[in-house]
């Protein structure tokens, strides 16, 4: 076991199912190795996980979470080294059981566990805001919140926004799935709209990407794709996670077609 | 440029602003635990109360959403045409605010 000094454990989570929560996860939980920091991604989603197929992991899973908390195994047993990025680790859920054989209390002693042995844990929450969210949330010391900009993912963020409060947790915002096109015709919340609804720290945009269906269809990680726009954005995500506080956040832009260059350029002389 | 010629023609009117006035009001709604009826009411209250001191513009009557943290606040914006003169000098020393009232409730 490594002596240092503890890590921390944030939960990505949304209210909210398909937001893009496992995929942020995935996609942050690498980009924070590739960075140099050994990371364990946790799949809290038991009975519905994910997180194995979409990281490309899927074939080797011996153990799970649940098998930690009950102590049928030790954390590291169970984390499943990722071969392409070194530092990176998945432990699964369980695919058989439901989200009540966990309990809050138990995640709680596997989450110190857990900061032992790694810079960043991070807990992929299940959708909804039951047992399956406290027992991903119980041991975050931080929260990220997985918003889509339409009204039905910001008013779930919201109520999660104000459950993670009263566990005096102030979580960062990152807006997820952004059309830049959508949002110049004003028929798409902007990020300032959502922050203004929301009124909480942004942490990141990410535009929509095709890459991100594409890279999950063969469980390879986004952030290694330099063509994709929402893996890049991840990786900026995870270095201002990582300290880099200052790095400036970039807001997804359009690429613009002949006509609107043409449009541009005549704007610019009008 | 040829998008808004387009737009101009086709009378395109953007979903975005609808979206974030119908979202702060069901925020508010969630948040305080009340229903629209009880909002729509409060305001038509309002509006009777202070019409009896004043005229106002009932169509540039806005609802306004703050949300801080703890705290939200409702506000009644609406411009004053002029002080009622029948009433003005009988009138006891409330509903002098310029129109607005504010509606708090600490967050949970």
């Amino acid at each position: 076991m490594r002596c240092k000094l503890k890590g921390r454990i944030i939960v990505i989570t949304s209210g909210k199912g398909g937001v893009g929560k496992t995929t942020a996860t995935a996609s942050i939980g690498a980009a924070l190795a590739l960075e140099g920091k050994r990371v364990a991604v946790v799949d809290m989603d038991i009975g519905l996980r994910n997180l194995d197929v979409v990281m490309g992991l899927e074939n080797r899973i011996v153990f799970n979470i649940v098998d930690v908390v009950n102590g049928k195994c030790k954390p590291s047993q169970a984390a499943i080294r990722d071969r392409r990025i070194e530092n990176l680790f998945l432990i699964p859920a369980s695919q058989s059981d439901n989200k009540d054989v966990l309990t809050p209390a138990g995640m709680e002693r596997v989450g110190k566990l857990l900061k032992k042995e790694f810079d960043y844990v991070l807990m992929d929450s299940p959708a909804g805001i039951d047992r399956g969210f406290e027992n991903a949330v119980v041991s975050a010391d931080e929260a990220v919140v997985i918003c889509t900009p339409d009204v039905a993912a910001v008013r779930d963020a919201d109520r999660v926004i104000g459950l993670l409060y009263a566990r005096s947790i102030t979580p960062k915002l990152l807006v997820n799935r952004i059309v830049p096109e959508m949002v110049a015709n004003g028929d798409m919340l902007s990020h300032e709209d959502v922050i203004d609804v929301l009124s909480v720290p942004l942490v990141g945009l990410v535009p929509m990407d095709q890459q991100v269906i594409i890279s999950s269809n063969v469980g390879l990680p986004l952030v290694m794709q330099n063509d994709s726009t929402a893996g890049q954005a991840f990786r900026r995500i995870a270095r201002r996670i990582n300290g880099e506080s200052d790095l400036s956040i970039q807001v997804p832009h359009h690429q613009k077609g002949m006509w609107g260059m043409l449009a541009s350029k005549f704007g610019k002389k009008e | 440029m040829i998008n808004s010629l387009l737009k101009r023609f086709t009378d395109h009117t953007p979903s975005r602003e609808a979206a974030k006035k119908r979202l702060k009001i069901t925020l508010i709604c969630d948040q305080l635990e009340v229903n629209d009826s009880i909002l729509i009411n409060l305001q038509s209250d309002i509006i009777q109360v202070i019409s009896r001191y004043f005229e106002i513009d009932r169509e540039a009557l806005q609802l306004e959403f703050q949300r801080d943290k703890n705290i939200s606040t409702l506000a009644f914006n609406t411009p004053i045409l002029c002080v009622k003169k029948e009433l003005g000098s009988a009138v006891p020393d409330q509903g002098d605010k310029g129109g607005q009232e504010s509606y708090k409730k600490k967050k949970k």
